[in-house]
């Protein structure tokens, strides 16, 4: 196990003042939520500064870390353990954390159980059984909810879907170690269904310990992004490009929706940016969506000699001066 | 192992009841009780004389729920702190959303 540098992780001093190490934390803490942050890996980041957090702005676990780190320090230099790869590894003293039985975090616990701690908090401070008090280990608890997010594909919301997803759930075997297991559920995607709802899997959550019942497994929905389709809650959002006489003239053209092709027609006079609303074609439901056709316009190349021609032509026809607008209005 | 299974919808015609939620979010339903109070979450079509086992949630509400619950073990932010909170990360979310309609 490697010792953890929990000063490093706020970036203090050893002998940092309390107030430092808050202060350090909660920009870091703020910086890191992974709600709120754009950070690479900020939902680990937030981790590790939580658990920092909570030993060193806890005087009496940030007395026993300092005691802990110190005894590590000098066997490091007393080549107590062998140099090499095992040089890294870290073993708390038997017995050194009489007194430092955590209390718990005013009335909540961890996120997943214990496993929102590493290895290495949980040797020097024990693990924190999940659940507010402690159940005695045989009394029949309800199991735990587990939480996770579901990545699924557009379409499945249009159609409905039966669809495959693999979970990694921290549980306690008969000795109340924490182990990862690994499952794939079939879970059928109702029609409809939009990003940040929730289904509820009831009694696929943490199994309840003595003969409780399990908890529930809530998944929370995103969708993958799609090349071509933006989503809006119940709406639905595709760019439809025209040559500018189609824009112009108006045109009947055959545009893709993510239920299959319609066709389209394009009123005479269509601005780049005009929005054509498709009612009830967005994601299904009552009410359901509607679909926006964000028309854009694109201008052909005039790299040919006969386009060169055709855009002279073009010019020559028409007396005009898309500036017209701005001319007047002085900085 | 796979198994086949039938999932709940969390939305207006199966909702949650206070106690689920606060299960759910691992938070004393006193907790929630606060946060509806000071307007964190919402029940659905409450009505002002309906006690709180009468509240209902969707899961909208349980993801409100557990970002409050991290924003209050994780940064000590209060129950009115909370709610400004995820009021501003709505704003953000819904200036995203606007963002993304006109992105090409």
């Amino acid at each position: 196990m490697e010792f953890k540098d929990y000063y490093r992780t706020l970036g203090v001093a050893r002998d940092a003042s309390a107030d430092d190490i808050t202060a350090a934390y909660r920009k870091l803490a703020r910086k890191f939520h992974p709600d709120v942050s754009k950070e690479k890996d900020a939902e680990a980041r937030f981790k590790e500064i939580g658990e920092a957090g909570e030993v060193l702005r806890d005087p009496e676990k940030r007395a026993a870390y300092d005691s802990a780190g110190s005894q590590w320090a000098r066997q490091q230099a007393a080549g107590g353990t062998p140099r090499g790869a095992g040089a890294q590894d870290f073993q708390p003293p038997p017995g050194w954390n009489a007194g430092f039985e955590s209390s718990g975090r005013g009335g909540y616990d961890d996120g997943l159980g214990g496993a929102d701690h590493s290895d290495f908090f949980e040797a020097l401070f024990g693990r924190t059984r999940a659940g507010r008090g402690a159940p005695r280990p045989n009394a029949p608890t309800r199991g735990q909810d587990h939480h996770a997010k579901v990545m699924i594909d557009l379409g499945d919301a249009f159609r409905g879907a039966q669809r495959s997803i693999s979970l990694r759930m921290p549980e306690f075997d008969d000795a109340g170690r924490g182990v990862m297991r690994e499952r794939t559920l079939a879970i059928n995607i109702p029609k409809g269904i939009r990003e940040g709802q929730q289904l509820r899997l009831a009694g696929q959550g943490g199994p309840g310990p003595g003969s409780g019942p399990a908890g529930d497994l809530f998944l929370e929905i995103a969708f993958n992004p799609h090349p071509r389709f933006r989503v809006d809650g119940r709406d639905v959002y595709v760019d439809l490009p025209l040559a500018p006489w189609e824009a112009v003239l108006g045109a009947s053209i055959g545009a893709a929706t993510p239920d299959g092709d319609v066709e389209l027609t394009i009123p005479p006079g269509s601005a780049a940016g005009r929005k054509l609303r498709l009612r009830g074609k967005g994601i299904p439901g009552d009410p359901a969506g509607d679909l926006y056709v964000v028309l854009a316009i694109a201008l052909p190349p005039g790299e040919s000699a006969k386009a060169r021609a055709a855009y002279e032509a073009f010019a020559s026809a028409f007396e005009f001066n898309p500036r017209a607008p701005l001319e007047g209005a002085t900085p | 192992m796979s198994s086949h299974l039938t999932a709940t919808l969390l939305d207006d015609a199966t909702p949650m009841t206070l106690a689920e939620l606060a299960r759910a979010c691992r938070a004393a339903e006193e907790q929630v009780h606060v946060w509806v109070v000071e307007g964190v979450l919402e029940p659905i079509g409450r009505s002002p004389h309906d006690r709180p086992p009468e509240w209902r949630f969707t899961g909208s509400a349980l993801r409100r729920a557990r970002l409050a619950v991290t924003l209050t073990r994780e940064l000590e932010v209060n129950a009115p702190g909370v709610a400004l909170a995820l009021d501003l990360m709505d704003e953000i979310e819904a200036l995203r959303a606007a963002l993304k309609r006109t992105a090409r």
